[in-house]
């Protein structure tokens, strides 16, 4: 059978070459038609608020841990901080939680609104509703405390009131100290201490 | 031999107990409490006055067992007053167990004895070793 002058190789040799036109066209409209996608427009930050945490250094979710010389464990997270723009070693947190574990397992938690950590005399500055839980059942409000961050001790700046296993009690101040022995911490309420306990409850 | 002496009015002893010091410490590891300076227990009109108290805690450490006062304690109770060395107040019992030369004064008698246990309810108190009455006769 004779060969029909050959229509056939020669639709095949168009093919070869429309086809692979055809192929880079669609492969093109990936590329060049496709939608405007622009990675950067949809972070979560402004410009200014961009501009403010360069100038002010925020950290957010900040983690502090340390262990003391009597094998306590402290550790401090809070909210946000930031260093003191005016004075080096002094920096301000905000929502800071503070927790003391001690050796024998008991713990006591610190809750402020603000605080203020001073690498100089290394004491942070608690301040504003400062709630204190010990896992002896006592918890305690006061206005401001200031807390020693290499050392278990602590001390209340004012009043505080305080609920627990002995009743409710209000003191002129109260300190959080390790006893001479090095092992126990305790509780001293001072400057004066009104409790009273109901028997009923 | 013991003594029956009547000691305050006798009235309900489950009222709030009052304590004011100048110190409270508390020790975190095993929950002891330890009132130090001029601490003054109240309730109804009862006031025990010590140097120094500690609260014993009942076992599951949520309810006062008794007040250990020691250091001189000096017991009023309405007219009466007591002072012996040491006292423990049973507050739910109602009851404070003095011991060491006790001194029960009332009005113008005063007997002495070892110990002296005072029930705050029925406003008695039971006083045994070695009571002594001083009856002061006369009008000195």
């Amino acid at each position: 059978m004779a060969r029909s002058s050959g229509t056939y190789s020669r639709v095949i040799a168009w093919l070869k070459i429309l086809l692979p036109l055809i192929a880079l066209g669609l492969l093109s409209t990936v590329f060049l038609l496709s939608t405007e996608i622009d990675p950067g427009a949809d972070l979560p930050f402004s410009n200014a608020e961009m501009a403010d945490r360069a100038s002010s250094q925020q950290v957010t979710a900040p983690y502090f841990s340390g262990a003391t010389s009597s094998g306590a464990l402290l550790t401090i997270t809070a909210e946000s901080a930031r260093p003191d723009p005016e004075e080096a070693g002094r920096a301000f947190a905000s929502s800071v939680i503070a927790r003391m574990k001690m050796k024998d397992e008991s713990q006591i938690m610190l809750n402020a609104h603000s605080a203020t950590f001073s690498d100089l005399d290394d004491t942070a500055i608690l301040s504003g509703e400062v709630l204190i839980e010990s896992s002896t059942g006592y918890v305690m409000t006061t206005q401001e405390l200031s807390a020693s961050l290499s050392r278990i001790e602590a001390e209340s700046a004012g009043p505080v009131e305080a609920t627990g296993p002995a009743g409710t009690l209000n003191a002129g101040r109260m300190r959080i100290e390790t006893i001479e022995n090095g092992e126990d911490v305790r509780l001293l309420f001072t400057d004066g201490v009104k409790l009273v306990y109901d028997p009923q409850n | 031999q013991g003594a029956n002496v009547a000691f305050g009015a006798s009235r309900d002893s489950s009222g709030p107990v009052e304590v004011t010091a100048d110190n409270l410490s508390v020790n975190q590891s095993d929950g002891t409490a330890l009132y130090t300076g001029n601490v003054v227990i109240g309730q109804g009109d009862m006031r025990l006055a010590a140097p120094r108290v500690l609260v014993v805690f009942a076992e599951d450490n949520s309810k006062i067992e008794r007040l250990e006062a020691t250091g001189g304690v000096t017991l009023v109770s309405g007219e009466d007053a007591a002072e012996a060395e040491r006292a423990d107040y049973d507050i739910d019992g109602g009851t404070i167990d003095m011991a060491g030369n006790v001194l029960l004064t009332q009005g113008p008698s005063a007997v002495t004895s070892e110990r002296m246990r005072v029930d705050l309810d029925a406003g008695t108190a039971q006083m045994s070793g070695r009571v002594k009455t001083i009856l002061q006769n006369g009008d000195q």
